[in-house]
């Protein structure tokens, strides 16, 4: 399946590009858009302006990062996930809702690969950044304490 | 989605902008004039216009806050500009998204000032406000510096975020960043046997 994101890729495109190929869609193909209305009409489109698989606004006014709206849409209860959420969100939204002290090292991280190399580029290279992140916090939530 | 076009494309790569320029010369110039399109020496800003509900009141607040956090020069009553970066266009951008979700209406834009003078105000404007934000960190950490080692530890910890929040949305840092860098470091230069028990105690190795 084809998927279509903003270019210029930063951490909740990564994460979410990572989070589908995982976890959604193992054959996955990305597309890079300048601009949402030149999304291929085969493709989803997931964290750009319009589009469902995006930042949404929670009943209770708090936002939601297109990493936290693709746990929503397809169900993934995984708990590890969720703690990856966290950090997404506070390296991409950054407004203190949960406490994540890995955020803004990953946000600089992004940033800085940003200057660096191009969309596709970025995607493959955060993939096993993103796997390490969750076997991390997978291997801390069994031991109820910070791994190795 | 169909309105944002071919004219949206000039904001994303300057190739896209020199070749709609090129179109509109040469056909119909949809109303723009050369010297409409000459470029003003000046940087550019991404500006969100934005108009929301009075009641509820909550999403105002909200969009205010996050407005605040972002270090926004306001130009007049719902319109709000930064310094134009992938960061700041995208901050923009998402929050026009969720005040249209909140049932206001928004729209981001790209500009430049058009005379240096102009520009110059807003980041001096802009500049004074961290320089306040900055001055009040620098007496907090003059009223804390009398305080117990503790007390100095943990307000400097808290300073130290607090700085890490103001340094995120100062785009054109004041001469007074450095004072309060300094006295914000002063304050967690504890001595160095407190230091050394902290760290035999918060590191549990096996």
């Amino acid at each position: 399946m084809r998927w279509a994101t903003r270019s210029g890729v930063h951490i909740d495109r990564a994460a979410c590009a990572w989070l589908i190929r995982r976890f959604i869609d193992p054959q996955a193909q990305f597309v890079f858009v300048a601009d949402p209305a030149r999304t291929p009409g085969d493709a989803t489109g997931f964290d750009m302006r319009g589009v469902d698989l995006s930042h949404h606004t929670g009943p209770d006014g708090a936002v939601d990062c297109s990493f936290e709206t693709i746990l929503r849409r397809h169900d993934l209860a995984d708990p590890v996930l969720w703690r990856i959420a966290e950090i997404v969100h506070e390296a991409d939204v950054d407004d203190e809702r949960y406490d994540a002290p890995e955020a803004p090292g990953l946000d600089v991280i992004l940033r800085g690969m940003s200057m660096t190399c191009d969309d596709q580029r970025i995607i493959e290279l955060t993939g096993p950044i993103f796997d390490g992140l969750y076997e991390y916090h997978r291997r801390a939530m069994l031991l109820g304490r910070e791994p190795a | 989605m169909a309105e944002t076009g071919p004219l949206h494309d000039r904001h994303d790569s300057p190739g896209a902008a020199v070749r709609t320029r090129a179109v509109l010369s040469e056909s119909c110039n949809h109303g723009y004039t050369r010297i409409v399109v000459s470029e003003p020496d000046t940087g550019t800003w991404v500006l969100l216009c934005y108009r929301l509900p009075r009641e509820p009141s909550t999403p105002r607040i909200t969009v205010w806050r996050k407005l605040k956090r972002l270090g926004v020069a306001q130009l007049a009553d719902g319109l709000v500009t930064l310094p134009a970066d992938a960061r700041t266009r995208e901050q923009l951008e998402w929050i026009a998204e969720e005040i249209i979700e909140a049932g206001g209406e928004a729209s981001t834009w790209l500009a430049h000032p058009t005379s240096a003078d102009q520009e110059r105000t807003l980041a001096t404007r802009m500049a004074d406000t961290r320089a306040g934000e900055y001055a009040a960190v620098t007496a907090e950490a003059a009223t804390a510096a009398a305080g117990s080692d503790r007390e100095r530890q943990r307000t400097g910890e808290r300073l130290r975020a607090e700085l890490r929040r103001i340094g995120r949305r100062d785009y054109f840092p004041p001469p007074q960043r450095d004072a309060a860098q300094a006295a914000v470091r002063a304050l967690l230069e504890a001595d160095p046997d407190e230091e050394s028990t902290a760290e035999a105690a918060g590191q549990v190795q096996p």
